[in-house]
């Protein structure tokens, strides 16, 4: 961060629907490859913004209930976990898959595994961890979880994972066993960013009479020796912290009052820059993220309003990225057009193809038309009651609502039958003792 | 000169003709998959399924309004969203559900994908009944 950065916007996070003005922010999340800040809000939807007005996107439901509490990206799509499902959808908002499970019982967390995007580490407040195929969307495996994990992430070597009570778990990304475990914090784990080989907590520890409060520094454990290193002292309570992308000693740490500061891990005690963020009164900070260029951060506020910092004249979000897809313009169709009787419907041309058309209908089917109209069942005709030009009944409910009869075979049912031969006439006169004539 | 003429005219009218039977084929497979009731529970078809955007097509080509809210009744655009999604156009369009919360892009070929997969998937089901 450099000294020139300020606040670019704050824009408030679109409701959940007409009558909120805003919804509260679960999860930020900048894009890996677009210029786009993702949100997650509490009644489950997804939303994309793109950079630098943080002008909407598209924005889906991802989740029927519950709220998102984290997304990851992917080539193909966003993936987004809530407590009982995980989704993916594309950037353009079509949903992939959609994933439930009655063993989702209360997910908080994933992370990519050591096989690339390819699968992904889901865990929670519960007892059972699964591997998820990002592709196919299924679950591989369910391991059983050694703890409660609320955060995960992925760093070079292992996957950190923090658990309800304050320690950071260090998991292999391959077999998922516990590798170490480093007590961080007294009470819980409030924030945590992995890059690399280094591993930053923000935490809170019980004080007396005031239940809890955050922890005056955030502690840093080196991933290579898997030995703690001196903490970062940050007077006004570390809440939140996030590792450069670029450089990879440098950190910003945050206050929930919306402090920031620049920090670098190796020398702790010399503080580079403080910046303070315009933070109404008794408003917090809920979440906080470093975009992947290291030119933007973005934080929301208990009040439901995004901010976004950065340099005025250089803020983009990833250092490469691809363009972004918009709908094309409507090209109306010529003129004014009359539709009278004798307008032919292909005055309006189709477009130039190339497969088979959608209206193509399957040539197997065979469909019989024709057939005598169904009567009306003479219960229904009982009951009826006339009331201006239409008459009522109380539905006999012997049908399926809208059921096709099929009139021709009950009308002539047995009337047709196939000829038979003499001695097939004889042994049926024999076997039906009244002997009945048949007209045939 | 006159029978060519003659025939140019009855060429256009068999056109049209073919042109409406097109076009009618393509309206009932859309009826046919769109706002079934067995659907409405059915996973897919909620706003977090895979064919959630079938419906906001629906809406996007039939339910058009103008800039104060009135219903636009104008057959030109239905057909001409009819064709695209017919030729399956890689055009992509906005669709954005009735509250306006819900807003994705997506292609005429996507779109003609998707119905297709459940317009066979009820010709399956009819064949099994």
């Amino acid at each position: 961060m450099e000294s020139d950065w300020e606040e670019v916007l704050m824009v408030p996070h679109p409701g959940q629907d007409a009558n909120h003005l805003t919804s509260r922010v679960t999860t930020l999340a900048f894009d890996t490859s677009q210029e786009l800040l993702w949100t997650g809000n509490h009644v489950g939807r997804v939303m994309s913004f793109i950079a630098p007005d943080l002008r909407k996107y598209t924005s889906f439901r991802a989740h029927p209930t519950g709220e998102v509490k984290q997304i990851l990206f992917t080539d193909k799509g966003v993936l987004s976990v809530s407590p009982h499902s995980v989704h993916l959808a594309s950037r353009r908002g079509l949903t992939q898959w959609h994933m439930t499970d009655e063993k989702f019982i209360d997910l908080r967390c994933m992370s990519f595994t050591s096989r690339g995007t390819q699968e992904i580490l889901v865990a929670g407040f519960q007892d059972t961890m699964f591997r998820v195929d990002v592709e196919k969307g299924t679950i591989i495996q369910a391991l059983p979880a050694e703890d409660n994990y609320s955060i995960m992430k992925k760093g070079s070597q292992y996957i950190c994972a923090a658990n309800g009570s304050g320690a950071i778990h260090i998991l292999d990304p391959g077999t998922f066993k516990i590798v170490k475990v480093w007590q961080a914090h007294s009470s819980f784990v409030n924030d945590m960013d992995v890059k690399s080989d280094f591993v930053v907590t923000c935490g809170a520890s019980p004080r007396q009479q005031q239940g809890f409060m955050l922890d005056g520094l955030a502690n840093v454990y080196n991933l290579k020796t898997l030995l703690p290193l001196p903490p970062i002292p940050f007077q006004a309570g570390a809440a939140f912290v996030r590792m450069h992308p670029r450089m990879s000693t440098t950190s910003i740490v945050a206050s929930s009052t919306g402090q920031l500061q620049v920090v670098d891990i190796m020398n702790p005690n010399a503080v580079n820059l403080i910046k303070q963020a315009h933070v109404y009164d008794s408003t917090c900070l809920t979440s906080f993220e470093l975009a992947p260029s290291g030119d933007a951060l973005a934080f929301a506020n208990s009040l439901g309003y995004m901010h976004l910092w950065g340099s005025p004249s250089k803020i983009h979000f990833t250092e490469f990225s691809n363009p972004l897809v918009f709908a094309d313009q409507v090209i109306p169709p010529p003129g004014h057009m009359d539709w009278s009787q004798d307008t032919a419907l292909n005055t309006i041309g189709i477009p130039y193809y190339r497969d088979v058309l959608l209206s193509a209908w399957p040539s197997h089917m065979i469909f019989e038309v024709g057939a005598p109209p169904p009567k009306l069942d003479p219960i229904l005709l009982a009951n009826l009651k006339r009331s201006d030009n239409v008459s009522y009944a109380p539905n006999p409910k012997k049908l399926h609502r809208n059921q096709i009869e099929r009139t021709r075979v009950v009308d002539k049912g047995s009337a047709i039958v196939a000829p038979k031969f003499l001695s097939e006439k004889a042994r049926e006169a024999a076997s039906s003792p009244n002997g009945e004539r048949r007209i045939s | 000169d006159n029978t060519f003429h003659a025939e140019d005219t009855l060429y256009s009218m068999l056109m049209g003709e073919l042109e409406n039977g097109r076009l009618v084929r393509l309206m009932a497979k859309l009826g046919l998959i769109n706002e079934r009731p067995e659907y409405e529970h059915n996973e897919q078809w909620s706003e977090t399924g895979e064919r959630y955007y079938l419906k906001l097509f629906r809406d996007y080509v039939f339910h058009a309004v103008d800039e104060n809210g009135r219903p636009v009744v104008d057959l030109g655009h239905i057909i001409t969203c009819l064709n695209k999604l017919d030729a399956g156009s890689a055009e992509l369009i906005n669709l954005v559900s009735r509250d306006e919360q819900t807003s994705l892009i997506i292609s005429y070929k996507e779109l003609k994908k998707g119905i297709e997969t459940a317009f066979n998937e009820l010709v399956r089901g009819a064949a099994r009944r």
